[in-house]
């Protein structure tokens, strides 16, 4: 029996998708959950505040914009929908000099890398890639998958390998931004994975070396070694610390709308992967970072992002239980767990 | 200055901790401890400039000021 057709035993908020297997939720009389209550006011703000922070955008491209040596922004791409449409956004709406940085954790699908080369050959953007060896990345996620190594509060948004991985690519791509000059770092957060009071923010050397040590403790010692190259080297917070970019994550405040997005990705010649999960359209190995959460923490890592986009509504609710109470496709998680050779030592265990 | 760290700790607690505070001192940074991460900490800064009505400029966003309750009742002492 998968999740959806246990859902009828899961109690779920009415109005979003939590389940009460969620961390501290509580539901009122009406089954409404304390989150939907909490942001009820906020909805009612985000129009108003969706337009400060294009308006703010706005000027702040205007401000680095060609200033910077070779590129205005760098952007952490993943091939995905939501990145690839933020590519899109930036070049479309802003016309900047594009880097689009890849972390190749192995585990990206070949249509993702098609629809890579498709999507910068049509925005014009350069694209660089960087993989670290498959040992250092099949430990890495090899121990993510068996223990969790995060806080509780970041494994409410992600699972443990996710945490893990774009941690890592964070890094790697601000990284990439000191050492070129880059003074915008973008992603292609959705609506529901990042508030939008966060969508534009001005990194500091302090903030972020603070951030990185910690995530560097949060990491097993035995591989804390062998990632410490993708972190940023501790002489650059003196060397660059006037250097330090904006992140932005602009989809937390433009319109999402999905068949909008897709057709516009359409005509770069972005094509949706039939090679991935429903929670994913680029990672080979999410299906099995899931399953891993919901057997560990008994809620689907997926569901805070996918809760907010309902209650912003900008998906359905039937499609979001959907999305989130389907179970998980067994084949990819299967293929991922042999890729890491973790089915021999699970099925004995 | 008792309220504002009443006020505070509720937002922490009710954001991050889902409701358990048992193990937040005053001075338990929020970072080093994953009970926010960057991302979190402009939540707060959001939350701090609504609640507060002050603006939280780019320079102020460092540990000293945000990092633990007390570092922000501190911070907000001279804001106000």
């Amino acid at each position: 029996m998968n999740l959806l057709e246990s859902q009828n035993k899961i109690k779920l908020c009415r109005r979003c998708i939590l389940p009460e297997t969620f961390p501290g939720i509580r539901f009122d009389h009406r089954g409404i959950c304390n989150h939907c209550r909490r942001e009820e006011t906020a909805l009612k703000k985000a129009p108003e505040k969706k337009a400060q922070y294009r308006e703010r955008l706005d000027e702040l491209i205007s401000s680095v914009k060609d200033r910077g040596p070779v590129y205005d922004t760098i952007i952490a791409y993943s091939g995905g929908k939501d990145s690839s449409y933020t590519l899109r956004l930036l070049n479309d709406r802003y016309n900047v000099r594009i880097l689009a940085l890849t972390f190749d954790n192995h585990f990206v699908s070949t249509r993702s890398w098609e629809n890579i080369k498709a999507v910068t050959d049509a925005t014009g953007a350069d694209h660089i890639a960087v993989r670290p060896p498959w040992p250092i990345i099949k430990k890495l996620f090899s121990l993510t998958a068996e223990k969790d190594i995060f806080s509780t509060p970041t494994l409410l948004r992600a699972s443990t390998i996710c945490t893990a991985c774009i941690g890592i690519v964070k890094s790697v791509v601000l990284r990439t931004a000191l050492e070129m000059s880059i003074p915008l770092v973008a992603f292609g957060w959705s609506p529901g994975q990042a508030p939008i009071q966060s969508a534009i923010m001005k990194t500091n050397g302090a903030l972020i070396r603070r951030n990185q040590a910690a995530l560097r403790k949060a990491f097993p010692p035995e591989i804390r070694e062998s990632i410490a190259r993708y972190f940023i080297p501790e002489r650059y917070y003196e060397a660059c610390k006037d250097r330090f970019p904006h992140n932005i994550h602009p989809l937390a405040f433009f319109d999402y709308e999905e068949k909008q997005i897709k057709h516009q990705l359409d005509k770069l010649g972005w094509r949706a992967p039939d090679d991935t999960d429903t929670n994913s359209t680029n990672c080979l190995l999410n299906a099995f970072a899931n399953q891993c959460h919901l057997e560990r923490h008994g809620f689907h890592p997926y569901v805070w992002e996918v809760a907010n986009l309902v209650r912003q509504g900008i998906m359905q609710r039937e499609e979001g239980i959907e999305n989130i109470y389907s179970g998980q496709d067994q084949k990819m998680v299967e293929y991922a767990k042999e890729r890491l050779g973790l089915c021999t030592r699970q099925r004995t265990g | 200055m008792h309220e504002t760290k009443d006020r505070i700790r509720a937002f922490i607690v009710e954001n991050f901790l889902f409701g358990k505070d048992d193990e937040l001192k005053d001075d338990s940074s929020f970072l080093d401890e994953g009970i926010i991460d960057s991302t979190g900490i402009l939540e707060l800064v959001s939350f701090l400039e609504e609640e507060f009505s002050i603006s939280v400029e780019d320079e102020e966003l460092v540990p000293e000021n945000l990092d633990c309750i007390q570092n922000v009742v501190a911070y907000l002492g001279r804001k106000l």
